[in-house]
């Protein structure tokens, strides 16, 4: 050998690699929140009920109720949304899953487990999630705290963490959104040609 | 460089359900393949390949100064003159770029031969930075390769390093990132991109190609209404200059990756001018733009569109007769012609190495196999070490 450096990448986070669901969801909900090693961040609390909340924070029922069914809607909303009951029990476990209906049709979603709380004191407003878990032995999030969007929040043991604040500040909105469908043209123009070219990427 | 046979890993199926690897069967059809694996000594990893990639990525650097500066060059490209100030603008901001990828054919022996540079919108990133990373973690610990095998391949760490340099650049803790539906391999890569960018510290939100607005005050917006401020987007720059939106990428002010700039890299018409700037260049083919094929004195050629991807539209001729050809949807903006240089076969497979560059660094290597001398897009991905 010439050198004894090492040419690959010294460690890879395994678990960080694993995808959110072993089965995809229809739908998956955006991440509302993260946890970072690092920045500006400050102190989040999951509870699993109103009075869990209610006890820790007596002056301030009113916020854990309200914030509670914020994160029940925000659940119903945003979280991973399963075509059949069996796909979805094996992410989260028997008996975790229930079936919603909608117009376009009924799907599976998981039980909510808890919500995430963060600057109830605050007066500019607190901050709240709803957390999934799994009961599934089948599944890498097996009693971890997950977001609606599958990011692990660690050990359902764990109730209190720190996150990002800067996570928490809203992102820039634009006004009005004119059109879309203003890129993507060639795409379905090259992939109406012929049949020798299987996939439909168009990376190179 | 030598194809050794093994065992496949029992469970790897399993593990790239676990991890999300959900391309590495398409149609039906292999594209991961680990019974085999190309072995590499260290001195054909770093003389032959590391070393010649980050020097090629200088010369392409002078190449789009010298494009970028002349009229009649960014017609050759056939870059759309709308942007021909948008391109010189990213190129004298010196906006920062992220990866590409550099095909060679290369015997083992002697130079490494270009063939072309995958500078916009480079594949199977995910393949090459993690997934063969793990590949040879697992068959290491398994017993099954030596314990002091390595493989050229620093990718995530390169990446995630660079994606937190970008960021600090722009002043920057979010991105979004985009490719086309219903792909999974794009989709994957692209994931792969988030996962980086995760690691180091930045927020990722995900939006189709197809699905990006135009808003009232020029910005480009996701569907959550957001303002799209930095963008990766694995699509081309080519095509995006001639579509409907092509017209608002200025006004849209968009931190891009890759930079609008590299309109001049992932171009065919970038191997003339490499053969021009830097003639007989030992890691180079002889390549000529249409008008120049009289000084040829190459018999056997590879005619290729300018915008082309996966070895679409590609014909061999030999001595004006087309002997092979693949066939696709590009060539309308025209074509260049390339020396012949076969590539190395093992067995009945034609094997392309992919150098790739972060930034301006050799990152490591992916290897393709395809039963024809074309590289297309359904060619299998093999993993490889150095002992």
């Amino acid at each position: 050998m010439q050198s004894h450096k090492i040419k690959r990448s010294k460690s890879i986070n395994l678990s960080n690699m694993r995808k959110s669901f072993s089965v995809k969801p229809l739908a998956l909900g955006v991440a509302a929140i993260f946890l970072s090693a690092c920045g500006d961040e400050q102190e989040a609390t999951v509870f699993t009920n109103v009075d869990e909340c209610t006890n820790a924070n007596p002056e301030f029922a009113e916020q854990c109720k309200t914030a509670y069914e914020e994160a029940l809607l925000e659940a119903e909303r945003t979280g991973p949304k399963y075509n059949t009951q069996s796909d979805c029990e094996s992410e989260f476990g028997n008996n975790q899953c229930r079936v919603v209906q909608r117009d376009s049709g009924s799907f599976f979603m998981p039980f909510m487990a808890g919500y995430m709380l963060s600057n109830i004191m605050s007066p500019r407003g607190y901050y709240s999630q709803p957390m999934f878990t799994s009961y599934s032995r089948y599944s890498p999030y097996r009693n971890r705290w997950i977001g609606a969007d599958g990011y692990d929040f660690g050990d359902q043991r764990t109730r209190n963490m720190r996150v990002n604040e800067k996570a928490l500040k809203p992102k820039p909105t634009v006004t009005k959104t004119m059109s879309r469908g203003g890129f993507g043209s060639s795409v379905r123009a090259k992939s109406s040609w012929g049949s020798s070219s299987k996939k439909g990427g168009w990376g190179g | 460089m030598l194809r050794v046979s093994i065992p496949e890993r029992a469970n790897w199926k399993r593990k790239a359900e676990e991890f999300g690897f959900k391309f590495h069967t398409m149609y039906g059809e292999a594209y991961w393949d680990e019974s085999a694996y190309y072995q590499f000594s260290l001195q054909q990893i770093e003389d032959d390949l590391e070393a010649p990639t980050e020097e090629i990525q200088q010369m392409c650097l002078e190449v789009v100064d010298k494009v970028v500066n002349s009229q009649e060059l960014l017609e050759k490209f056939q870059i759309p003159e709308l942007f021909w100030q948008q391109i010189a603008d990213s190129w004298h901001k010196r906006d920062p770029s992220l990866y590409s990828r550099l095909d060679f054919a290369y015997h083992g022996k002697g130079p490494a031969k270009l063939y072309e540079n995958n500078a916009d919108t480079p594949t199977s990133l995910y393949e090459s930075g993690f997934w063969q990373w793990l590949w040879l973690e697992e068959q290491v610990n398994g017993g099954k390769i030596a314990k002091q095998a390595d493989q050229f391949n620093s990718l995530q760490e390169k990446l995630v390093h660079r994606l937190a340099t970008i960021a600090k650049h722009y002043d920057i803790d979010q991105m979004h990132f985009a490719c086309c539906q219903d792909t999974d391999e794009d989709r994957g890569t692209v994931q792969y991109l988030q996962d980086c960018a995760k690691e180091s510290g930045l927020q990722s939100d995900f939006v189709f190609i197809e699905d990006i607005g135009l808003a009232e005050c020029g910005s480009f917006s996701d569907l959550q209404n957001h303002k799209i401020e930095t963008l990766f987007k694995l699509y081309p720059w080519e095509f995006m200059q001639r579509e409907e939106f092509g017209e608002s990428i200025e006004k849209a002010c968009v931190n891009w990756l890759e930079p609008i700039w590299k309109s001049i890299l992932s171009n065919k018409a970038l191997m003339p001018m490499l053969w021009r700037l830097f003639p007989n260049h030992p890691n180079l083919l002889a390549a000529y733009f249409e008008d120049e094929l009289n000084q040829a004195k190459e018999t056997k050629l590879v005619k290729k569109p300018i915008f082309s991807r996966e070895g679409a539209n590609i014909s061999v001729i030999d001595k004006g007769k087309t002997v092979l050809h693949a066939d696709g949807p590009y060539g309308e903006e025209g074509f260049i012609y390339q020396a012949y240089y076969p590539l190395p076969q093992f067995g009945n497979n034609h094997t392309l190495i992919g150098s790739w560059l972060v930034d301006d660094q050799a990152a490591g290597i992916s290897l393709r196999e395809d039963s024809s001398p074309i590289t297309q897009d359904m060619s299998r991905y093999l993993p490889h070490i150095i002992l």
